[in-house]
């Protein structure tokens, strides 16, 4: 038997209507439609109660920390800036930044970019976004920068809630430097908020590992639980005292790097190193990421 | 001067997943207009079909034109004026059926925003289009499958075995909803494994069998080569019966084989055999369709071996069919 598939059959069918030449809503392309998808998928976010917990936990819970502080006899004095919480309110946040480092950094970005992947194979949602004219390069960059959206603003809510709590709640007096020189307050807020900021890098750093173990694994529980454990590992090699190269090499080390920035005579070595190890972590689990969404057979999904 | 683009336009189209090959040298074309089926079993290579055309994987060998794109040339933008779903349509179930058409909305830019109640109405889900989808049933679900597709203002609607677990209602409402679609002159590419539904909805057909295509050509010509209808039979006297059908060489009667008599003819001609039996004292005690024509051919073609030519009745050869050069 032949396989008879001639077009000419169907054209004898139905006759063939001239087509318009463009569509009748002109559409973005191109760049313009990786900014399409971000601004859907921000908007998605926008939509999930998780997303609004996290960054209403992060405004909230500096206050009640400060106050529950503020109720204690016994200081934390064993933790970086711990001995002086009730002298000064720009403390309080370093205080915070030191202890944020440890897991709640790593949880609070992972909530999301652990998710932003795997929840598209949870809801079986890949090829209702796919069949709608966007590639899986502009969905994965726009997923990604959302995910990095979001890090920045859980980043930036968390600070300025930190130093707003310190501030009301403590007061605004000098803070004592690193090396035990006071610093006036206009100083102290600049350089809280910059020892924030150099949190930045080595949370894109666990973003993209977040986006990493989302797209690898399919799994929303894995995407979050991972960058936190994994965190949690690097910590404890740290803690124990590991080689030096390795630990140099570990993306929860960069979190120290602010220590510098509070020194008499600041230092940005470890900021630098910080930077470019937590860009390390970024390009790599980004390029695995993207190669395994753009090879993935989206069946079930 | 305009140029008449065919919708969809596949040549020699190929994909194979390891030794298993899906589709196999398929062509098609669906023109303008045109609402097209195609047509096949589980595992006939429909979705995968489907799958190519969404782009969402390439084709092995072989060239696959939507409005004379190819994905290599256009890119995701070969989608644009295409609406539709594979397999069933999902969505954000801890939102509601508008917030989703809202998201989509805002994921294919252009005016489809101002067209949610619209498509709301179209498809009947505008009295439940806040409550949340993971409430919905699979029939509403589809429904804002299709919704979500007109958001597009396609000019291409591809529906992928729409029906497909619904109830009865649900699959009149959908075949309802696919032909007011295709009245008000959209473009409509549905696969389905149902014949029925294939053959009230569409103009034209591709039947395929294990990732080849069997027949194509248009319902009309299908339905002038189908074979007779079937029936069950069951009478007072099955050998007075059989004899019976001796006597008249237009119809075919046989042993069923769960007992009774399967009777082969066309209406009339049944008509005359069940008169003859009642004059010759044989009581008729039921009579009932067993396979209607188009399954029976359809069954002929996808369940018959492609390389056994000589067990294709002769008037369900794909070249008598259709007149077609192979």
């Amino acid at each position: 038997m032949t396989t008879p598939a001639t077009p000419a059959t169907t054209a004898t069918a139905t006759a063939a209507a001239p087509v318009p030449p463009a569509a009748v809503h002109p559409r973005p392309v191109g760049r313009g439609r990786v900014a399409t998808a971000y601004r859907w998928e921000v908007t998605k976010l926008a939509a999930q109660a998780r997303t609004r917990a996290t960054l209403a936990v992060c405004l909230l819970a500096p206050f009640v920390f400060v106050v529950l502080l503020d109720r204690q006899d016994r200081l934390p004095k064993d933790t970086l800036y711990g001995r002086w919480v009730h002298a000064s309110g720009f403390a309080t946040p370093l205080l915070i930044l030191g202890f944020a480092a440890q897991w709640v950094f790593p949880l609070l970005t992972s909530l999301v970019a652990g998710d932003i992947f795997a929840s598209e194979d949870q809801h079986g949602t890949w090829k209702t976004i796919l069949t709608r004219s966007h590639s899986r390069s502009q969905i994965f960059w726009a997923k990604t920068l959302a995910a990095a959206t979001f890090t920045t603003a859980v980043l930036t809510v968390l600070a300025l809630s930190c130093l707003t709590a310190g501030v009301l709640l403590v007061g605004h007096q000098p803070l004592e430097s690193l090396s035990g020189t006071l610093l006036p307050p206009g100083r102290a807020a600049g350089l809280v908020l910059a020892a924030w900021a150099t949190a930045l890098p080595p949370l894109l750093g666990f973003t993209a590992l977040g986006i990493m173990l989302s797209v690898l694994t399919r799994s929303s529980p894995a995407g979050i639980v991972g960058p936190i454990i994994l965190g949690l590992l690097m910590q404890l090699y740290a803690f124990l005292n590991g080689a030096d190269t390795i630990r140099h090499l570990l993306l929860v080390t960069p979190f120290d790097a602010w220590h510098g920035l509070l020194a008499a005579h600041p230092y940005y070595g470890p900021l630098r190193d910080g930077t470019f190890v937590s860009v390390g972590y970024l390009v790599l689990c980004l390029a695995v990421a993207y190669t395994a969404l753009r090879r993935r057979d989206i069946t079930g999904g | 001067m305009t140029v008449a683009v065919p919708a969809v336009e596949a040549s020699g189209l190929v994909k194979r997943f390891g030794a298993r090959t899906a589709v196999d040298r398929v062509d098609l074309r669906v023109d303008v207009g045109e609402v097209y089926g195609i047509l096949g079993p589980n595992g006939a290579g429909k979705t995968t079909f489907l799958r190519m055309l969404f782009g969402l994987i390439r084709p092995d060998a072989g060239t696959l034109r939507v409005f004379g794109r190819t994905w290599g040339e256009a890119g995701p933008r070969m989608l644009d004026g295409v609406a539709g779903f594979i397999e069933s349509p999902r969505f954000y179930p801890y939102l509601s059926g508008r917030r989703n058409l809202n998201l989509l909305a805002g994921l294919d830019g252009g005016g489809a925003g101002s067209r949610i109640d619209a498509v709301l109405d179209v498809v009947d889900l505008a009295g439940r289009a806040d409550d949340k989808v993971g409430g919905y049933s699979f029939g509403m679900r589809q429904r804002l499958g299709v919704a979500a597709s007109l958001l597009r203002d396609p000019r291409l609607l591809v529906l992928d075995e729409p029906a497909n677990g619904l109830d009865p209602a649900g699959i009149r409402d959908m075949r309802a909803l696919v032909r007011r679609l295709a009245a008000g002159g959209l473009t409509v590419l549905l696969s389905s494994h149902n014949m029925d539904e294939v053959e009230e909805i569409c103009d034209n057909v591709t039947i395929m069998r294990t990732g080849r295509v069997v027949y194509h050509g248009s319902i009309d010509q299908l339905r002038a080569q189908a074979p007779d209808p079937s029936h069950r039979l069951l009478t007072s006297d099955d050998a007075q019966a059989l004899r019976l059908g001796g006597d008249h060489p237009a119809v075919s009667v046989s042993a069923h084989p769960d007992g009774g008599l399967v009777l082969r003819a066309q209406p009339a001609d049944a008509d005359a055999y069940i008169l003859a039996l009642g004059q010759a004292g044989v009581a008729v005690r039921a009579l009932h369709l067993e396979v209607a024509p188009l399954e029976s051919l359809f069954f002929m073609l996808t369940e018959t071996d492609p390389a056994a030519g000589h067990d294709v009745p002769a008037q369900a050869q794909p070249d008598a069919l259709t007149g077609a050069a192979s």
